[in-house]
């Protein structure tokens, strides 16, 4: 265990080191690290983290849709600003690991491919691209990589509905409502 | 007339080379083929037995998780996420357990923690019990299926005995697991978490699994049709696989010790001893070693756990209702088929903001169009199986 990322002092100077290195901004909560952005340098900060700090293995890459415009479930804090978020983990065999994270226009989002970078890359940017409908400049192939050609909307989007709720209120909501009122904490076993 | 023979075979070949040639063609393979596991479709262009291209279809089983976990409250969201890699469904509970629990800052109980480490061990070797069944038969060899399936299934007994469930325990709580048997408030004192007689049944099971893997390696290192048809076919070069997020046993395959139980601290696995499977060359036979040697590897880890699991609560002190606090945490765990990890952003509801599911496999055959090209045809089939993928952990 001696190169674990679980040690939180290690885990917090390396991400910073990174984060001076790119420009960014970095934060670790939790035992993840993240380091922030601007969208002009992504493609120059993940070839830094991939020639630089050898973070050569690709893990994800997908998108947040921050809005208070959502169809279902419950909307984000107030004041958040309305965004599309795409993030970015790369990491490297001994077990480190960086998620890149930056801010996009939320009404047409735009980003530089990692394609080039990271080959892997591919399907998780046709992927954020049909669910967000995030533009990928220099994909190789942005075609829809689960939804049927001419699909219309972007699925992970806040603002689309849940066909299904739409039709059918959720029988679980009952439940749900009612176990809003006390919120005290329980010392009892929730099972029994 | 003098017939130069050198000359008439020389002839004969130019001939037979000439009417041999073939055009492109394109071949669909799948969405229904036994070989896919699923419903994955391949669109290859063929030069007779030589494939240029390949292009996967994927997305016939896509259900949409991430966004169905968005309308979910958190107990509700374990009974879904079992569905993804359903040949091991237990393990993908897991990181995303332990992803809502960083962010409440629960500790949980120890025995919880054996406890889930012992199940997620044994969905390691259902799932390469599997592999091993399947593998060799996708190969032409019937045999080992049922060597492997009848100890898988005791396995899966035993899975059933503690959680109620053969794939889809659901199972995990958050703070602990699920009592067994444990209702009622009169009852509340005994402790009925695992089965009776749980702990030798396990042991033996473990033992026979352990035999029986003694007979695989017999029946299939032994096969030579098996060793011609997967050494050296399906190189996996380490930096490749690494920048297309292969993980797992097939990354360990190439050479590299990449196993996130020793990584990461999602469940106690630095208190056991094990080894991390590694192999050299990177090709099909390699991937296959790798997973019998794991399932060995998992039955020490099951045995040194039921050995030195401790008594205690199976729960954390939680509130009734589950709320998670404003944040966000990505927790991975290695799951039988590789790295599994869920982003989870919390905006402090009873339900999460986002969910982002990382699954294995949908990396790990992201690189079919790479490891393809060139192949011989038939290859397309041991490459492919040897790469151990689920269409549910791929569309999720």
């Amino acid at each position: 265990m001696t190169t674990s990322p679980s040690d939180v002092t290690e885990l917090d100077a390396f991400a910073a080191t990174i984060a001076e290195a790119v420009g960014g901004e970095a934060r670790v909560a939790h035992g993840t690290a993240k380091v922030i952005v601007s969208a002009e340098t992504w493609t120059e900060a993940l070839a830094t983290a991939r020639d630089t700090f050898g973070l050569g293995y690709f893990s994800w890459l997908s998108a947040v849709d921050w809005t208070s415009d959502v169809a279902v479930g419950d909307p984000p804090a107030e004041g958040t600003s309305e965004r599309i978020e795409v993030l970015c983990a790369v990491g490297d065999l001994d077990g480190r690991l960086v998620i890149f994270s930056t801010d996009l226009d939320h009404d047409e989002p735009r980003l530089a491919s990692l394609v080039p970078l990271y080959p892997g890359a591919n399907w998780h940017e046709r992927e954020a691209a049909e669910m967000f409908g995030i533009v990928f400049e220099g994909h190789p192939q942005l075609e829809h990589l689960y939804l049927p050609e001419g699909f219309v909307g972007h699925p992970l989007r806040k603002s689309f509905p849940l066909l299904s709720r739409e039709v059918k209120p959720w029988p679980g909501t009952v439940d749900v409502e009612d176990m809003r009122t006390p919120d005290e904490p329980s010392t009892e076993n929730p099972e029994a | 007339m003098v017939i130069d023979h050198d000359q008439v075979r020389h002839l004969s070949e130019v001939a037979v080379s000439v009417e041999l040639e073939t055009p492109e063609m394109t071949l669909n393979i799948g969405p229904q083929h036994p070989s896919t596991h699923g419903v994955l479709r391949l669109v290859a262009t063929v030069d007779g037995e030589r494939v240029f291209d390949v292009k996967p279809v994927i997305g016939y089983m896509h259900r949409g998780y991430e966004k169905l976990a968005e309308v979910r409250t958190y107990p509700q969201i374990t009974a879904l996420i079992n569905r993804i890699d359903w040949v091991s469904g237990y393990a993908n509970e897991i990181p995303f357990i332990v992803a809502a629990e960083r962010l409440m800052e629960i500790e949980v109980p120890e025995r919880a923690q054996y406890i889930r480490l012992i199940l997620t061990e044994m969905a390691r070797i259902a799932s390469h019990l599997v592999f091993n069944a399947s593998y060799p038969l996708e190969l032409g060899a019937a045999t080992p299926l049922f060597f492997a399936l009848r100890e898988r299934e005791r396995v899966l007994d035993l899975i059933e005995g503690v959680t109620g469930g053969r794939f889809h325990p659901n199972f995990n709580r958050i703070g602990g697991v699920k009592p067994n048997a444990g209702g009622g408030p009169t009852q509340r004192k005994v402790s009925q978490d695992l089965p009776k007689g749980f702990f030798e049944e396990t042991r033996a099971a473990m033992e026979r699994v352990l035999s029986v893997c003694d007979e695989l390696e017999d029946l299939v290192a032994g096969n030579e049709i098996i060793l011609a048809r997967t050494k050296g076919i399906g190189v996996l070069p380490v930096e490749v696989g690494a920048a297309y997020g292969v993980s797992g046993p097939n990354l360990r395959a190439s050479g590299v010790p990449f196993d996130l139980r020793r990584i990461e601290s999602y469940l106690p696995y630095d208190r056991f001893d094990f080894d991390v499977v590694t192999a050299q060359n990177g090709d099909c036979w390699d991937r296959w070693w790798v997973r019998l040697e794991e399932i060995r590897q998992a039955a020490r880890i099951v045995i040194q756990a039921i050995d030195g699991i401790p008594s205690g609560p199976l729960q954390a002190k939680v509130p009734r209702v589950i709320k998670v606090p404003q944040g966000e945490v990505y927790v991975r765990a290695e799951n039988p088929k590789g790295e599994m990890g869920y982003h989870l952003i919390s905006e402090g509801g009873q339900g999460p903001y986002r969910l982002k599911i990382r699954s294995a496999s949908y990396s790990n055959i992201s690189i079919l169009p790479h490891i393809l090209e060139g192949v011989l045809v038939p290859d397309i089939i041991a490459i492919m199986g040897s790469l151990d993928f689920v269409l549910g952990d791929v569309d999720r």
